[in-house]
């Protein structure tokens, strides 16, 4: 059972890390495409917003590789 | 003749590549039983140091029940017949349990490494900028001018652009030393037998207290006036608000610690896994898979790696940048003149 909530979430936990980098990858394409003077100040802000998506994906994996191991009375 | 050498060179290395592979895979197929590859133990801390395939053994040192132990090695350690191993873990003969675990171990010793490394980089060239290189001349040679580059880009970039007005200048020392020292503890997992000591969510943990304490300790009037009475809304509505943000000041290292962590724990148990496809290739379909397998497995390696190395620089750089802006946050005094105020 555990396995199986492991494979699961970890899933989960990608398309959800997916889709919300996806959307900063998005909009920070088209604002450096709109000015490309400013693409500095864009990448800056793109890789603090992108950290923080994945701090939270990366929270959920750690729950899933423990899971997977059977860490924690799994 | 220098050709020649280098063809030599890239044969031998090729040798080397695939020679323990096959050897390996082949025994894989022969017993099924146990797992070739230890996945845990790999990443786990080890009381003991290994370089070049002999392990050094690290002194144990433990406090049970208000008496401290000192030994030089686990193993002098059940020889003195205080301690016994159960289930591959120490444990006192008298049935009690350990109080504390001060003991040195590996991840410990790689921390001591890049620390070393950072303070012993940073005083080289503090010396030599005191002497008046670099200050009055330009850089000399090739890493007074890398230590500037990076030293001015954790300065203007991560320090200034993040911490408000002239409060910057107090934070470079912290941020660099974070900076340098995260970068040396990542990569020093990829170098072998070494460990990535930042795969411990032990030695994460301490550097994101770190960050919590300067933080808080450099909280302006209006960082508490933030998290207390929190300006500007109705007064019931700080009931709510309050708890929110006393757990928002700690949610911050939290998570500061657990992404530096799962980053370097997912890279190296990513390599681990398809690494550990050859052998289940062997184990299923005979050494002759196990080959092949090796052929696509060993070059995906390699990318990771080279994968592994900018993320161990950019994990560094995100952790810097975070601590940064957690500080200017906190750091942070609002003109209270223009009446709504942004909240970050």
């Amino acid at each position: 059972m555990g396995l199986l909530a492991a494979g699961i979430g970890a899933g989960i936990v990608a398309v959800g890390a997916g889709i919300g980098i996806g959307m900063i990858g998005k909009s920070a394409t088209e604002s450096i495409a709109r000015q490309p003077e400013a693409s500095g100040d864009i990448r800056g802000a793109m890789i603090l917003t992108a950290a923080l998506i994945e701090g939270v994906a990366l929270i959920g994996a750690i729950v899933c590789i423990l899971l997977a191991l059977g860490i924690g009375g799994g | 003749m220098l050709r020649a050498c280098r063809r030599l060179f890239v044969t031998l290395l090729l040798f080397f590549l695939f020679v323990p592979l096959t050897h390996a895979s082949e025994k894989a197929a022969q017993d099924s039983s146990g797992a070739p590859i230890d996945v845990v133990g790999k990443v786990v801390d080890h009381h003991e140091l290994a370089v070049a395939g002999t392990y050094i053994p690290l002194p144990r040192i433990m406090l049970v029940e208000g008496e401290w132990y000192f030994y030089g090695s686990t193993e002098s350690a059940v020889e003195s017949d205080e301690f016994v191993m159960e289930e591959g873990a120490i444990a006192p003969a008298s049935g009690s349990s350990i109080t504390l675990d001060m003991s040195i171990t590996s991840h410990l010793m790689y921390v001591w490494f890049g620390l070393i490394l950072t303070v012993w980089m940073t005083i080289a060239m503090a010396r030599k900028y005191k002497r008046g290189t670099g200050r009055e001349t330009e850089p000399k040679g090739w890493f007074q001018n890398l230590f500037e580059i990076v030293f001015v880009f954790v300065r203007d970039d991560i320090a200034k652009t993040n911490i408000q007005d002239n409060k910057y200048q107090k934070f470079v020392p912290y941020l660099f030393t974070v900076f340098i020292g995260i970068t040396f503890m990542n990569l020093f997992g990829l170098l072998p037998w070494g460990a990535t000591a930042t795969a411990d969510i032990t030695v994460t943990a301490v550097l994101a207290t770190f960050t919590f304490v300067i933080t808080q300790w450099n909280g302006s009037k209006d960082h508490w006036e933030h998290v207390f009475w929190f300006p500007g809304v109705p007064g019931w509505m700080r009931i709510i608000l309050t708890p929110i943000e006393i757990i928002g000041l700690f949610t911050k290292p939290f998570a500061l610690a657990v992404r530096l962590f799962a980053n370097m724990l997912s890279g190296k148990i990513m390599i681990i896994c398809i690494l550990g496809l050859i052998f289940i290739f062997a184990d299923l379909f005979g050494s002759i898979a196990g080959v092949g397998m090796s052929l696509f497995a060993v070059p995906l390696t390699v990318a990771l790696y080279v994968l592994k190395a900018f993320v161990g620089i950019l994990q560094a750089y995100i952790f810097t940048l975070l601590s940064a802006v957690f500080i200017g946050m906190a750091a942070e005094e609002h003109a209270h003149e223009e009446g709504v105020e942004a909240h970050a």
